[in-house]
């Protein structure tokens, strides 16, 4: 196992691209490869080593043996992990927007929050937040047709809007509240709320959305039976109808 | 400049790989000339491409651009100290519609549709796209006062307001799509023959198809009606191809060219019922071309993957954003036009794409003369632009074809002829296709050949056609072609091995016919009334001003000014 880790030098005022902090990147690289790794500081292009301070195992390893451990707060870092196959990177503090997008396989795990379009279009691998989460969580970016595809991501605090919007496959659960529309478009992948909702499934064509709370549910819904499950009533709807859909949405019925 | 010891390929001057020296004197072909020399040796050389049928600027392109950021994102590439930032890959920003011709080898490209009401925005946008000459064809298929004009057999109003319209767009030639198919569609309808009645006006599209035909004609235009069929992207609208083509064999031509261009041929040579019995009629199409000399067309090839489907045939468009449940885009152009917008992706396991594909290819090698069929892809409806290496190794290579037949869908050795046709193109077919072909039916008299006076956009690729095999090293003359060792525009090196050195701005080609003002003058008492009573613009508003142009190239034709000199 070779472990690396980073550490931003100082409190970013300008938010930094760093899609080369990936196991990936790394995996051919020695430390001094690394620090010279390219990022981008607003308009201008530097070095990775400019911005933070790495240290670790020197000696290349492929890509699931590395571990990167990212101290402090990146939430002014984007593009974490992006189009990460294997490996870990672990964050101790929060992440900026579009962490994990693209991921394939490997683990990505934060431990503050994460911003927006966390691992949109994601096709593998898994995503752990401790903290919240920003809108688009594993949705499509601007005019895709299809965003997540595959993999696990879940959220232990709350998600903003949009989540899993256009989503394809993969499962996605937030332990808390969802902003508005989750699950919009979906065409194929689960998603699950612990807490409330607003008008979750719009446009949903096929797949799954349980809502354990409280959710406002569009007119276009067909109210269906109530279900069980684990000793808890959901009511089951049907929809969404304008989209002639076959997606299935459950809210909790206890709760309200 | 001297481009030394290049095999040349000028088929317009009946040159078939020679080795020759070439010459550019202020930006023309010449007899002789003093400056840089470009080392050709050995390798293939032909005139800048020329493509007659794309969608490069305009409404429709940038709507299609709004509709998928998706698309946007790929294809970016940073500035550079000569190129601006490029974007997209099947609707790409105006400058990659420039630096991506350029690379090919073209130096020439023309919109094909454009209706009047939106021609600013087309010159707009064809005035930031670098490097290539350019012009844009009108629309008039649909338009309220064409309409009236062949209700009221008044082919000489007619004519009037078809010179007045190419000069208010600024327009090269006389683009025609599904005739009167617009216009019903502006209450949910479509005409579904050519002689069926457009609702409120009491004519059919096989009278409006010959009522511009005639004016065309009229009007000595340097380029025939290009057409687009009624029923186009239908199985079975094979027979609305031949009955179209069948209405025009009478008319007289006003110069050596076809009566008619057919676009994107590949949409229109479809047999069956439904989708479920779909099959190529390539070959009755191409008979018919074989048999026939009043007619040219254009493949419209399509190749599998990303496309973004955009045409002044709205109802088509309706069809294809609810065979895909894809985004839509619906578009009226209040008295002259109805479009769609519809983004595609086309798959090799899915029948209807596989025979499609099919059909392009067919039409292109059972077509007996090149000079009747030119290489497109109707871009980005059937595939972007940027594409055009693949279809021409396709076009050259047996091999390359049954390579690829062998990845699709099993019946299409069955609904097409593909598997059977054993012709590969040569390099004359394919400046002919690419050059020459398009130049001529254009009118475009200084383009597509390397005759003294000539423009002088040539194209050196790194290719030697005396030692290449193209049906087996295909792959190799892919990427030749994609790639020119040099694109020389106008005498400027303007791309070397992909690499875009310099970006002159390209001119804007459009033709000024002028008419009898006695007709001129009816017509104006019809439109000053149509503009008071149903236009959003007043008429003083509506022409594209000259401004628009930084670099318009004005063609004369029309009644009173002396014929045109015939092209070769
Ligand atoms: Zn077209």
């Amino acid at each position: 196992m070779r472990t690396i880790t980073i550490t931003p030098r100082e409190e970013f005022r300008i938010s930094v691209e760093a899609e080369n902090i990936s196991s990936d990147k790394f995996a051919s690289l020695n430390i001094e490869q690394i620090k010279s790794l390219a990022v981008w500081q607003g308009n201008r292009q530097k070095a990775l080593s400019d911005l933070f301070a790495i240290e670790g195992d020197d000696a290349p390893a492929t890509a699931e043996e590395i571990t990167i451990r990212l101290l402090g707060d990146f939430s002014s870092v984007k593009r974490i992990a992006e189009g990460m196959t294997a490996g870990l990177v672990e964050v101790q503090g929060s992440v900026g927007m579009h962490a994990g997008n693209n991921m394939k396989g490997g683990l990505l795990s934060i431990t503050g929050d994460a911003d927006d379009w966390l691992a949109r279009e994601m096709r593998g691998g898994k995503v752990v937040v401790m903290g919240d989460a920003g809108n688009y969580v594993g949705s499509g970016y601007r005019g895709e047709k299809c965003g997540m595809r595959g993999g696990e991501i879940e959220i232990k605090g709350s998600a903003g809007a949009y989540v899993g919007e256009h989503l394809c496959g993969g499962s996605i659960s937030i332990g808390g509240n969802a902003g508005d529309f989750p699950g919009a478009a979906n065409q194929g992948g689960t998603i699950f709320i612990g807490g409330s909702t607003y008008l979750p499934g719009a446009e949903m064509s096929k797949g799954a959305i349980t809502v354990k709370g409280e959710a406002k549910v569009l007119p276009s819904f067909q109210k269906m039976e109530i279900v069980q499950i684990d000793g808890v009533d959901f009511q089951k709807y049907a929809g969404d109808l304008v989209d002639n859909g076959k997606g299935e949405l459950l809210v909790g019925v206890g709760s309200s | 400049m001297i481009i030394k010891g290049g095999i040349v390929y000028d088929p317009a001057n009946g040159i078939y790989g020679e080795e020759m020296d070439l010459f550019v004197d202020q930006g023309r072909m010449a007899e002789q000339a003093k400056g840089e020399e470009i080392d050709a040796r050995g390798l293939l050389v032909m005139p800048g491409g020329v493509d007659a049928h794309s969608h490069i600027a305009g409404k429709k392109v940038n709507t299609g651009r709004i509709m998928r950021p998706d698309d946007s994102r790929q294809g970016t590439q940073s500035r550079t100290s000569v190129c601006r930032p490029s974007t997209g890959y099947t609707v790409p920003n105006c400058y990659a519609m420039g630096y991506r011709y350029a690379r090919m080898g073209y130096t020439t490209a023309f919109e094909a549709a454009t209706p009047i009401l939106e021609a600013r925005h087309t010159h707009e946008e064809l005035a930031e796209i670098p490097i290539i000459d350019k012009g844009a064809l009108t629309l008039f298929g649909s338009n309220w006062q064409v309409m009236e004009c062949v209700r009221d057999k008044d082919l000489s109003k007619l004519a009037a307001y078809v010179a007045w319209g190419l000069r208010a767009a600024r327009g090269y030639g006389v683009k025609i799509v599904n005739p009167g198919g617009g216009e019903a569609w502006g209450f949910g309808g479509n005409v579904k023959g050519i002689n069926d009645t457009v609702p409120g006006f009491d004519v059919t599209p096989a009278e409006i198809i010959r009522g511009l035909a005639k004016a065309n004609e009229m009007l000595h235009l340097p380029h025939s009606i290009h057409l687009h069929f009624n029923n186009l992207g239908k199985p079975g609208n094979y027979t609305t191809a031949i009955e179209t083509l069948d209405l025009l064999r009478d008319i007289k031509p006003s110069r050596m060219r076809q009566i008619v261009h057919v676009t994107h041929m590949q949409f229109s040579a479809y047999g069956g019922t439904s989708w479920r019995d779909f099959e190529s009629k390539a070959p009755v199409i191409a008979d018919y071309f074989n048999n026939h000399n009043h007619a040219t067309m254009d493949m419209g090839q399509l190749l599998f993957g990303s496309a973004t489907t955009m045409t002044a045939d709205a109802p088509l468009e309706y069809g294809n954003a609810r065979l895909t449940h894809n985004k839509w885009s619906n578009h009226d152009i209040e008295l002259e036009e109805s479009s769609g917008v519809v983004p595609m992706t086309y798959f090799r396991k899915m029948l209807v794409n596989a025979v499609q594909w099919a059909i392009g290819l067919e039409l292109a090698l059972l077509v007996k003369d090149p000079w009747k069929i030119l290489m497109t892809t109707d871009s980005p409806n059937g595939s972007p632009f940027v594409n055009y290496p693949e279809v021409i190794t396709l076009l050259m290579s047996k091999p390359k074809r049954d390579a690829e037949m062998a990845t699709l869908h099993e019946q299409v050795p069955k609904r097409t002829t593909l598997a059977g046709i054993e012709r590969e193109l040569d390099w004359t077919d394919i400046a002919i296709m690419t050059r020459a072909a398009p130049a001529r039916i254009l009118g475009l008299q200084d383009k597509g050949h390397l005759g003294t006076g000539a423009d002088g956009d040539v194209t050196v690729y790194n290719l030697r056609p005396e030692e290449v095999d193209a049906s087996q090293d295909h792959a190799l003359v892919k990427k030749a072609l994609a790639n020119a060792l040099y694109t020389i525009k106008g005498g400027v090196v303007v791309s070397k091995e992909g690499q875009i050195l310099a970006t002159p701005p390209g001119r804007t080609f459009w033709v000024d016919a002028a008419v009898p003002p006695a007709d001129a003058d009816r017509l104006m008492l019809d439109l000053e009334d149509k503009f008071a009573k149903y236009y959003s613009i007043q008429l003083s508003n509506y022409a594209v001003q000259d401004a628009y142009l930084p670099h318009a190239k004005a063609i004369r034709a029309g009644l009173p000014v002396e014929p045109l000199p015939e092209v070769a």
